[in-house]
């Protein structure tokens, strides 16, 4: 109860926020005082709110439905704070949490100096309206017994809880969506202030201090993107780090966006062209939050998508495209407002060759990319289908190369002059080296063209950067942020030529102890363990121990395999050596038990009925139960012995035999019996079919006969089916991410000292 | 005037490539009735046919199964890999891939069990002291 009162009131003190910013805009400057009380107040009701779900959570209060659907008892403390926002309501939540909290450091930021902080915080108290309003809607507040009326009377509390989806049952939970919801929070932020400085028609000063914001979002959120494509290809086994799933695009999309954003806001700081665009950019990246969520959320996507996606409800569905459209209509309607003025701006700078020029077509080609995933991510919902994800790939490719040759060739060029001949002379010097090493990776084995050019481009744009942030980093260290994260984009681009296009597979089968070669390495099944995992003391988890030896080193691999109670059905996770050059990628896909015979030893026979084997012509009698019912206690218990009574015939002799099958515990063995004139051929009751369906079809006995003069008994060992893969410098990739975002964190700093 | 020329020959050059890569790569729902008829890669949503043939088949790395569709068309689907996550309790399946000779060669299956993630009344029911 005290949870809804705490959302109804963090919404009723958002929309006194827009209210009263909106009137401090308006000039009436009495109401600033009350409205950013207003703002800190509807923060502190969502932190109290939230700070209230977690006490929830953590002393499990099963009578909460939200607790009893995504925790139990079982989990560990991590994983057990991680359930606040494994489901619908618990993620707005997050999300709306993130937004409060990043609000404060806003208003705190606005309120110094004339930071249009009326505009912007209106609006920003907006969005918090909307997102609290969704939490009316879906509260994680609800009792068990109004949740479920009718199954539990009011007041019941369950014992424990369903626990959490195995999927999300790693470290990766614990800090994978919050970055994320860090940054499409933060995403809010370039939005306010374009609109504010739209409202306020002044277009010069807001590009300084909202830059930090726009780096800061888009810093975090490409750590939160790429921190759940680790998990992916580290944990889940989904083979890869991306799979242009919505869920994915939908995060990579915005974020393109702020990218494109960051250079344009850059080049008007420089040469005061390019207004309009950015507005429209900074616009844009939250409008295309607003629709990812939508996509991701609504259930729109339900057919399409490996992320399972529960359909939330038609007045979330309503809320959302209504959240969506009414900050369309205040994007569009600002810039419609404001249109003369916005007409009067030229279109930036008239020369091609200056950094501004190549700054714009880089924006725009980036822009290409978004419009490439938005056009893909979208299509489910336009017409009943979808797009395969090599079309994400084949477009991406040479928009790619092209910006990494723009990202090179635009540090070359100069602000608003254009000096021909310095650029062509600077351009010799990074062209060489680069030629050289695409000419030596060529040789090595990157002979696709399209890929050598991919490589070309990203050493080009290595080296470029890499020769700035040695010269610049003597005079100002903090000034290299871009090129730091320049150069962990030109790494993460040829970690994925490297690691994808390179990549090899192969399925094998591990016997039992056989050692099989593959990729240089000597690979050995050695049985599985039973392990204990704390968070998950339900269901059994194996690992399957492989050993792998290359050059007299070795090291054990230990892909998992387990039931899941919960998913019902067999979880994987595959295990990986990391080496310097190359990732070893061993994902389990299965488990071949050892059969006793094999198929053409098996003949099926029929009650009643005879079959011709070879020479021998079989006859099957029926059943010999020694005087056990049939479907009695001792058959369902498992614990029971059966015959079945073959009459044998060849065309001299005929002779009734009875091979017997002994279940213990369900567990069979097989009594042989022969011919008394035959000893080498074995005859073996292997499996009795009884059809329970009551369709009048006749039992059969599958019977075995196995001559042991063609075949000795051979028995096989359990055997693991895995997929071995081999990455090549994928460490490259991450290195690269991980140095994309520290480059997005120094240019924060070096951003606020400007300040 | 020259730049924006360019500017826009590169545009709608870019647009018609993405334009037919996009109708090249598009992936129509289908049944399977139509599948046959259509020589490129569909998607088919069904269920799976529990009481037919399933196997893997550790040699080819196939996995074998029968699906019967919305229209109640079935037909034999061989995926290229092992049998995917949750494939038992999925409520519905969806394959994508191309017919080749009356059998479905899939590349991919999705599986869908919305129910398992959402908590049902009868679960509760028995959760308690």
């Amino acid at each position: 109860m005290v949870g809804k009162i705490l959302i109804y009131l963090s919404f009723a003190f958002s929309i006194l926020g827009v209210v009263s910013f909106f009137l401090v805009h308006t000039g009436k400057e009495k109401y600033l005082k009350p409205a950013r009380v207003f703002y800190l107040l509807t923060a502190t009701f969502v932190i109290t709110t939230s700070a209230l779900l977690m006490y929830m959570i953590l002393t499990h209060q099963f009578q909460y439905s939200y607790v009893w659907q995504q925790s139990n008892r079982e989990l560990g403390l991590a994983l057990l704070i991680s359930t606040f926002y494994a489901g619908q309501e618990g993620s707005f939540m997050l999300w709306t949490l993130m937004t409060a909290i990043i609000g404060i450091f806003l208003l705190r930021y606005v309120s110094k100096g004339d930071r249009l902080e009326p505009e912007v915080m209106s609006v920003y108290s907006l969005v918090l309206g909307f997102l609290t309003f969704i939490l009316i809607l879906k509260s994680p507040f609800n009792y068990v017994w109004d949740t479920y009326a009718g199954d539990v009377a009011p007041g019941f509390i369950p014992a424990d809880g369903r626990g959490l989806n195995p999927l999300l049952q790693n470290f990766w939970m614990s800090i994978h969506p919050p970055t994320l919801f860090v940054g499409f929070s933060a995403m809010a932020v370039p939005f306010c202030f374009a609109i504010g400085t739209l409202i306020k028609n002044k277009y010069d000063e807001w590009i300084s201090y909202s830059l930090p914001w726009l780096l800061f979002a888009g810093g975090v959120l490409v750590l939160g993107i790429m921190l759940g494509g680790y998990w992916a290809y580290g944990v889940l086994g989904w083979g890869g780090y991306w799979a242009w799933d919505p869920v994915e695009n939908s995060s990579l999309i915005p974020w393109i966006i702020i990218v494109a954003a960051i250079h344009t806001m850059i080049a008007q700081k420089r040469t005061g062209g390019y207004k309009k665009t950015n507005l429209i950019l900074c616009i844009l990246s939250y409008l295309l939050v607003l629709y990812s969520t939508f996509l991701t959320r609504s259930g729109v996507l339900g057919d399409s998508s490996v992320h399972s996606f529960v359909d939330p409800g038609k007045e979330v569905y309503i809320s959302l495209v209504v959240f969506m459209l009414t900050f369309l209509a205040i994007g569009i309607g600002a810039v419609i407002y404001r249109a003369k003025e916005l007409k009067t701006f030229d279109s930036g700078s008239k020369n091609i060759l200056t950094r501004e020029s190549a700054l714009f077509v880089g924006a725009v080609t980036l822009c290409a990319s978004a419009l490439v995933v938005f056009a893909g991510t979208s299509w489910p919902i336009i017409a009943s289908g979808s797009i395969e994800q090599d079309f994400y790939n084949k477009m991406n490719l040479p928009i790619a190369i092209l910006i990494s040759f723009i990202n090179g060739m635009s540090l070359l060029l100069k602000w608003k002059t254009n000096d021909e001949k310095t650029f062509f002379k600077s351009l010799l010097f990074p062209l060489i080296i680069t030629c050289v090493i695409t000419f030596a990776l060529v040789i090595v084995g990157v002979q696709d063209f399209i890929f050598a050019l991919f490589a070309f481009a990203a050493i080009f744009a290595f080296f470029v950067n890499a020769e700035i942030a040695i010269t610049i980093f003597k005079k100002n260290k903090s000034g290299i942020g871009a090129y730091v994260a320049h150069i962990g984009l030109s790494l993460f681009f040829l970690g994925i030529i490297a690691s994808s296009r390179y990549s090899q597979d192969v399925n094998l089968t591990l016997e039992l102890n056989k050692p099989v070669e593959a990729f240089g390495y000597r690979l050995t099944y050695l049985g599985a363990t039973e392990f204990e995992d704390p968070n998950n003391q339900t269901d059994s988890k194996y690992h399957f121990n492989i050993r792998v030896q290359q050059d007299g080193k070795e090291l054990l691999l230990k892909p998992v395999m387990y039931f899941s109670s919960f998913s019902e059905g067999v979880m994987k996770n595959p295990d990986i050596a990391n080496f310097f050059a190359r990732d070893l990628y061993l994902s389990p896909m299965g488990l071949v038990e050892p059969e006793t015979f094999t198929k053409d030893q098996i003949h099926e026979i029929p009650k009643g009925k005879s079959k011709d084997i070879g020479a021998l012509n079989v006859e099957f009698i029926d059943f010999n139960f020694g005087g056990i019912l049939p479907g009695g206690e001792e058959v369902r218990s498992g614990n029971f012995t059966v015959g079945a009574k073959l009459k044998v015939s060849d065309n001299k002799f005929s002779e009734v035999i009875e091979p017997k099958i002994e279940y213990k515990n369900g567990v069979p063995s097989y009594f042989v019996a022969k011919m008394s004139d035959k000893p080498n051929l074995n005859f073996y009751f292997a499996k009795m079919n009884v059809s329970n369906t009551g369709n009048g079809e006749a039992p059969t006995a599958s019977i075995a006969i196995v001559n042991t003069d063609e075949t000795p008994m051979h028995i096989p060992e359990e055997s693991l089916v895995i997929n071995a893969s081999i990455k090549p410098f994928i460490n490259i990739l991450w290195a690269g991410t991980a140095i994309l975002v520290i480059g997005f964190f120094i240019s924060i700093y070096r951003r606020r000292k400007d300040l | 005037m020259n730049k924006s020329l360019i500017g826009a020959i590169i545009i709608i050059v870019f647009l018609a490539i993405g334009f037919f890569s996009f109708m090249d790569s598009k992936i129509e729902y289908v049944n399977f009735a139509d599948a046959r008829d259509i020589h490129k890669k569909v998607e088919v949503k069904g269920q799976w046919v529990k009481d037919k043939e399933s196997n893997f088949d550790s040699g080819t790395n196939t996995f074998t199964f029968w699906m019967k569709d919305d229209y109640n068309n079935e037909m034999k689907v061989i995926l290229d890999g092992g049998k995917p996550n949750n494939f038992e309790v999925a409520d519905a399946i969806v394959v994508k891939g191309k017919v080749k000779d009356g059998t479905f060669m899939a590349s991919e299956v999705l599986t869908k069990c919305p129910s398992k993630y959402e908590a049902t009344g009868e679960e509760i029911k028995n959760s308690g002291y």
